[in-house]
C-alpha cells in the first residue's frame, strides 16, 4: 500500500510506503536524473524536511554518494534541517546504489525500492550536465576561492539560513564586529520564508561566473534574484526549477538544498530561491 | 596647505596591445614625460602610486617595483595600490595626500592592467574577483550581474527605462568616436544599441564596456614647483574618496552608491566648489545603469532623474550645464580596470588646457571632475580639477 504525491508543487516525488515502514523519494525526472542540480543529498534533506523531524543513522547512505562534499553529511542534513544523525536512531537513511532514490526507513537493511513515474521528461542536455560536473569537480581555482573551511565555518547561514541578532537587529550572512566594535553573537535566529523578490537578472553563459561557465551554456543561463527578508536582512540567491517560469519584483521565493558548484575535488551546496506558485 | 599640481599626464591608447605591462607603462610614462613643457627627468619623482589588479597575475607580486624599473625609476618608493576598478584613482588620491602632508614634493600616480592576452576562461574568472565571492559570486554573480539587478530594480523604483541607457551608450560612443585613444571608435545608432545581444537581462553588450589594455600616468607636484615644469599647471583642487559594503545585499539601497556621495561630498568640500561650478565630468560608466546613477549621486541630476537626465541629452558635449564623458567613458574609450581612474585624470588634463582635438573641446572648460568607483560601488574617488588655483 502506498501513496504518492508531489511535493511543493515541483521538487521531489514521494511515496509513503506502509507494508515497507518507510518514505521514499526520487526527483520529478525520475529515478535516473535528479534534476540540474540535484542528488541523493539534495533528494534526502528535501525528503527530511517532509517528515516530522527525528534523529536517523546515516551509515549506509555515506557511501551513496557521487563526490566528496566540503562539508559533511552530517553538517549538510543537520544545518539545513530540524533532524540530528545519531547512530542510536531507529530511523536510517538510504540511497539507491544505482538510481536517484531515497529513503527514511525503520530497517537498517537496503529497502525494496518502489516504483516511481516521473512527470518531467528528461533534457535533451541531461547526460551533458551530468558529464560537466564530474568535469567541473576536477577543476581546481585559478586563484581566489572559497575554502572549504569557510564553507564549513558558515555551513548554518548557508544552509539553514541562521541569522545573527545584534542588539535586536538580524545580521545575515554572518558578519565579525559590529559598528561599535564588538563581536557579534553567533548565529541563532533562523529567517522566514519566503522572501520577497527585490530584483532579478539572468545571466548568459558569457555573463556567469568562470564556476558556472560549463553549466551555463547548457541552462541557456543562470538566474539570480536579490531577495529580502521579513526580518530585515538581503541575500543573493541563485534561482532553482525556473525552466517554465520567469521571477517578477515582488514575487516569492522559498530555499531548497541543492548543488552550488564543484571545486578541488569537492561538491559545494547551499540554499538556491526556488519561485513560489503564485 | 601645500596645494598641488598637475604638471603631466600621457596614457597608452585603450584597447588591445601587444605591449606587456613594461612597455604599456613605458609609453604611458613617456608620453606623460613629454607632456611636461619645461621638461621633466624620471629621477626627479621622489614617490610612484601604481593601481593595479594585477589582472590574469602575471605579475602578482612588487608589480610596481617592475614598472618603475622599466620606466626609469629606479630606486624611487612605490607601490601598487588595489582597490578594483578604482585602483588608479585612489593611486591618485594617495600621490595628492604625499604631497599635501609635505612628504614629497614631485609624485608620479597612475595605473595600468593587461586583459586581453589571457585565455577566455582566465579572462572571466578575473573579471569577477572583485565582487563578494563568498556570497555573491557564488551565487552566480559577476558585475554585469549586479549591475543587471540594480538596473531592473531602478526602473521598478523610478520613471526609467532601459531605453535611457541606450541613450548613455549611443552618446558615449559618439564622444569616443573621435578620441584618437579609445578602444572602440565607433558611433552606434539607438536601434542597434536598443537590439543588442542580451548579456545580463536587461542589460546588452551595449551597456557593457569593453575589457581593455591600457597604461595611463600624471605627474603631480607641490605648488612651489608648478611653474618650473610649466606655465599651465591643472590645479587639483579637491579630492574625496568613501567606501561601502562590498555587497549589494548589505546597502539599504541598490540605486545609489554611498561611496560615490561620500567621495563626491568631501571633493566638494575640499575643492570650495558644488556639482553646478562643473564643467565636464568623466565618470565611470561601466555599465550604463552606472552613469545614471553616477549623474545623480555627483549631483548633476536630482534622485530617481538620472534616467530623464540621459533621455534629454543633458550628459553630451557641450549641449548642457555639464558634458559627461567628452572621452567616451568606460563605455567607449575602454576600461583597463586599474588604469581607468588615471586615466580619466589624463582627459581632464587636456580638456582644461585645451589640447584634446578640437571636435573633443568642451567649450569653455574651466573645472573637471572624475568619479573612479570599485566594483559594484564598495570603494570610490572623486577628483575636481581647475585651470584656476
Amino acid at each position: 500500500m502506498c501513496s504518492a504525491y508531489l511535493w511543493k508543487g515541483a521538487l521531489i516525488l514521494m511515496q509513503t510506503v506502509y507494508n515497507n515502514n518507510g518514505n521514499f523519494a526520487c526527483s520529478q525526472y525520475g529515478e535516473e536524473w535528479a534534476g540540474p542540480d540535484g542528488d541523493r543529498i539534495t533528494l534526502a534533506i528535501a525528503l527530511l524536511k517532509q517528515l516530522p523531524s527525528g534523529s536517523v543513522n546515516i551509515n549506509s547512505f555515506e557511501s551513496r554518494l557521487d563526490f566528496p562534499t566540503s562539508v559533511g553529511i552530517q553538517e549538510l542534513i543537520e544545518a539545513s534541517t530540524n533532524w540530528t544523525i545519531s547512530e542510536d536512531s531507529e530511523s536510517y537513511l538510504h540511497g539507491h546504489s544505482d538510481s536517484y532514490l531515497v529513503a527514511v526507513t525503520s530497517s537498517s537493511e537496503e529497502p525494496n525500492w518502489p516504483a516511481f513515474s516521473p512527470n518531467m521528461n528528461k533534457t535533451e542536455s541531461q547526460q551533458e550536465l551530468i558529464d560537466q560536473w564530474s568535469k567541473e569537480v576536477q577543476g581546481v581555482s585559478q586563484g581566489a576561492y572559497v575554502s572549504q573551511a569557510q564553507h564549513i565555518v558558515a555551513s548554518s547561514s548557508r544552509l539553514g539560513l541562521k541569522a545573527q541578532n545584534d542588539h535586536g537587529t538580524m545580521v545575515w550572512p554572518p558578519r565579525q564586529l559590529n559598528s561599535e566594535g564588538a563581536r557579534i553573537e553567533s548565529s541563532t535566529n533562523t529567517l522566514s520564508e519566503p522572501a520577497t523578490i527585490l530584483t532579478w537578472t539572468r545571466l548568459s553563459s558569457a555573463g556567469a561566473p568562470s564556476e558556472f561557465s560549463g553549466r551555463a551554456p547548457l541552462l541557456d543561463g543562470v538566474s539570480t534574484v536579490l531577495v529580502a527578508f521579513e526580518e530585515g536582512p538581503k541575500g543573493v540567491f541563485m534561482l532553482a526549477d525556473d525552466e517554465h517560469e520567469a521571477p517578477e519584483i515582488d514575487g516569492k521565493v522559498r530555499f531548497e538544498v541543492r548543488r552550488l558548484y564543484g571545486q578541488d575535488g569537492m561538491m559545494h551546496y547551499g540554499l538556491k530561491a526556488v519561485l513560489c506558485q503564485s | 596647505m601645500v596645494d598641488v599640481a598637475m604638471v603631466g599626464a600621457g596614457q597608452t591608447k585603450f584597447g588591445n596591445h601587444t605591449l606587456g605591462l613594461k612597455g604599456m607603462w613605458a609609453e604611458a610614462i613617456e608620453n606623460a614625460i613629454q607632456s611636461v613643457d619645461h621638461g621633466f627627468q624620471p629621477s626627479d619623482v621622489d614617490e610612484a602610486f601604481i593601481g593595479s589588479i594585477a589582472f590574469g597575475g602575471s605579475q602578482l607580486g612588487n608589480t610596481a617595483a617592475l614598472l618603475t624599473e622599466h620606466s626609469g625609476m629606479e630606486g624611487v618608493s612605490v607601490r601598487r595600490v588595489e582597490n578594483a576598478c578604482a585602483s588608479s584613482g585612489f593611486a591618485l588620491r594617495d600621490a595628492w595626500m604625499a604631497i599635501k602632508s609635505g612628504q614629497a614634493d614631485v609624485v608620479v600616480a597612475g595605473g595600468i592592467e593587461k586583459m586581453n592576452d589571457l585565455s577566455a576562461s582566465r579572462k572571466r574568472y578575473w573579471l569577477g574577483v572583485s565582487g563578494d565571492t563568498e556570497w555573491e559570486r557564488l551565487a552566480g554573480l559577476t558585475f554585469p550581474g549586479t549591475y543587471a539587478l540594480t538596473a531592473r530594480r531602478y526602473f521598478h523604483e523610478f520613471d526609467s527605462t532601459h531605453d535611457d541607457l541606450v541613450h548613455v551608450s549611443v552618446k558615449n560612443h559618439m564622444h569616443g568616436y573621435e578620441n584618437e585613444v579609445a578602444h572602440l571608435r565607433k558611433q552606434v545608432s539607438f536601434e542597434k544599441a536598443q537590439s543588442g545581444f542580451m548579456v545580463a537581462d536587461p542589460l546588452t553588450l551595449y551597456d557593457c564596456c569593453p575589457t581593455s589594455d591600457g597604461a595611463s600616468a600624471v605627474i603631480l607636484v607641490a605648488d612651489h614647483l608648478a611653474h618650473k615644469f610649466t606655465d599651465t599647471p591643472v590645479w587639483v583642487k579637491g579630492s574625496g574618496a568613501g567606501s561601502d559594503h562590498l555587497a549589494l545585499h548589505d546597502r539599504p539601497s541598490i540605486t545609489q552608491l554611498r561611496a560615490t556621495q561620500s567621495a563626491a561630498a568631501k571633493a566638494y568640500t575640499t575643492a570650495g566648489l558644488t556639482a553646478q561650478d562643473i564643467d565636464l565630468a568623466e565618470v565611470h560608466d561601466c555599465f550604463t545603469i552606472a552613469e545614471v546613477l553616477a549623474t545623480e549621486d555627483l549631483g548633476f541630476a536630482g534622485r530617481g532623474m538620472g534616467g530623464r537626465f540621459a533621455r534629454e541629452g543633458e550628459g553630451r558635449r557641450n549641449e548642457g550645464e555639464v558634458t559627461i564623458n567628452a572621452s567616451g567613458g568606460l563605455k567607449s574609450k575602454g576600461h583597463p580596470l586599474g588604469a581607468t581612474g588615471s586615466g580619466q585624470a589624463v582627459e581632464v588634463f587636456k580638456q582644461l588646457r585645451h589640447q584634446v582635438e578640437s571636435q573633443r573641446q568642451v567649450r569653455d572648460a574651466e573645472i573637471g571632475l572624475t568619479h573612479n568607483v570599485g566594483g559594484s560601488g564598495a570603494t570610490c574617488a572623486v577628483h575636481i580639477f581647475g585651470r584656476e588655483r
